[in-house]
């Protein structure tokens, strides 16, 4: 009579033990997105990020070290004839068109992330700001139909045959991979320059109404903007030097 | 027996309950995050690999150049006769990269029209007629593959070149143009256009909506120089201390 009564709360409890973890697993199966990863492992690769920017940061610093002191030995050499030095202040005007000094300057930074996925909006686990690449494409010509004198995405300085490409899974720009959340920044008149995305049915709105994207525009009276890094060659294009250019 | 059967049994209970409060509870928190946030930091930090690696080639350059100039200081005039020629060698460079002079190289020459064949009821006019966007993406894709300079309707596109649709004409540079759309880029041929015409090329797409999209490789593209005056209001020159500055915020 005791053994039996024994076995008979042990059977009840095996049964409600199945049902707590048959409860668990479908729990976590209805809110399976896409298949979820845990968040442990997306804080590893947001620290190794973090540690390789502060690594990217420390090159830097020493590259800028070491140009400044490079630099400082060309001036000394070249500063005492003036005509060197006239060529050298062309010399900046040519870098400076060509995008490849870093500058500072007013402007604006807009920041274009993927929607959050939801519950009733799940999303396909694309992202869609990549595969509307031409939204940035478009977003970029309209700063610059508003003046922007400089602008980057993602570190990434829009120089004359910068791209943005999908290839792959990527986004190319300067034939460097990037991915959201998009943080472009442009130089110019601030208020020009946002206005002329939030105007009404313009870019921006498109972007969130349509395409569900989070934009946010911040004005700043001073922005940074970084040089353009790659190697600047022409393999199949030759200068015409015509004879007043040639003196 | 029975009173310690049934204290057993609420026991179990007891844990079963907080068990599923316990899994609830840990839902809300984001546990999970979706596989794509993953591959977007793979992607990011793939990309500042690059860069990374980019940097280290220009310091190992610089490095270079400053050990080249303190042998030549110490060996007596030289320097400046060095410095001089690499002077005008990047003035060269840079006003060729600035888009300050006429080019000419083999490319491509690209014809993009407006359709001309005749509309479905169903139909909206802009259909076949040739947008900003269009040219956008066209300029866009024969930069992906490789093109040093570009033109369109004899408008050197440089880095603040805007293309936009005012009406029934286009402006770009600060200047109107109308159709027929001619671009012409400098760069390797084959690869150009085998990006627009090949299958899924944008090209493509546009005939097949009934547009007019030529592609010709030519030998003797010219490309003419930027005309347009550039002065700049609001960028100045980062200097050092501004970027001592900027790391500390």
């Amino acid at each position: 009579m005791n053994r039996k009564s024994g076995i008979i709360v042990i059977t009840i409890l095996a049964l409600l033990i199945g049902l707590i973890i048959s409860i668990q697993i479908g729990t976590t199966a209805s809110s399976d997105i896409g298949g979820l990863i845990p968040v442990a492992k997306a804080r590893g690769l947001e620290q190794e990020l973090r540690d390789l920017r502060v690594e990217k940061e420390a090159i830097m610093q020493e590259y800028l070290e070491l140009e400044s002191r490079m630099k400082e030995i060309e001036e000394k050499t070249l500063s005492e004839d003036a005509l060197l030095q006239a060529a050298t202040k062309e010399l900046e005007r040519y870098r400076l068109s060509a995008g490849v000094v870093d500058v500072i300057g007013p402007g604006v930074i807009v920041t274009v992330d993927d929607p959050v996925p939801t519950e009733e909006n799940p999303g396909d686990g694309y992202s869609t700001i990549m595969l509307r690449y031409d939204l940035l494409l478009s977003l970029v010509n309209k700063l610059k139909d508003a003046g922007a004198e400089a602008i980057s995405i993602n570190g990434q300085r829009i120089i004359a045959t910068t791209e943005i490409s999908l290839a792959g899974d990527n986004v190319n720009i300067n034939t460097v991979p990037t991915a959201p959340p998009y943080i472009i920044k442009a130089i110019g008149n601030a208020e020009t320059l946002d206005a002329t995305l939030t105007i009404r049915y313009g870019i921006v709105e498109t972007m969130r109404n349509t395409y569900g994207l989070s934009v946010t525009i911040v004005k700043q009276e001073e922005l940074e903007i970084p040089r353009y890094s790659g190697v600047i060659r022409f393999r199949y294009a030759t200068p015409v030097e015509s004879p007043e250019t040639q003196q | 027996m029975t009173i310690r059967n049934i204290s057993f049994f609420l026991f179990a209970l007891l844990i079963g309950f907080s068990l599923i409060v316990l899994a609830q509870m840990s839902n809300g928190q984001r546990l999970y995050v979706s596989p794509r946030i993953l591959d977007d930091y793979r992607v990011t930090i793939e990309g500042e690999r690059k860069e990374m690696e980019s940097i280290g080639l220009q310091i190992k350059e610089t490095e270079a150049k400053i050990e080249e100039y303190l042998e030549l200081q110490l060996s007596g005039q030289d320097l400046k006769n060095t410095l001089t020629e690499q002077l005008y060698a990047d003035i060269a460079l840079f006003r060729l990269a600035s888009g300050s002079v006429d080019m000419v190289g083999a490319g491509v020459e690209i014809v993009i029209d407006d359709g001309t064949r005749v509309l479905e009821y169903w139909e909206n006019p802009n259909d076949i007629l040739v947008h900003d966007t269009d040219l956008l993406l066209i300029i866009n894709e024969l930069k992906a593959s490789g093109a040093e300079a570009i033109s369109v309707n004899g408008q050197r596109i440089v880095d603040g070149s805007s293309i936009s649709c005012s009406g029934y004409t286009v402006r770009i540079n600060g200047q109107f143009y109308a159709r027929p759309f001619v671009v012409r880029a400098i760069g390797d041929g084959s690869r150009m256009s085998a990006a627009l015409i090949g299958p899924g090329g944008y090209g493509t797409l546009l005939k097949d909506w009934g547009l007019v999209f030529r592609v010709t490789l030519k030998d003797d593209i010219r490309i003419p120089r930027y005309e347009e005056p550039r002065n700049y209001r609001y960028m100045t020159v980062a200097t050092a201390t501004d970027k001592r500055e900027g790391e500390n915020n």
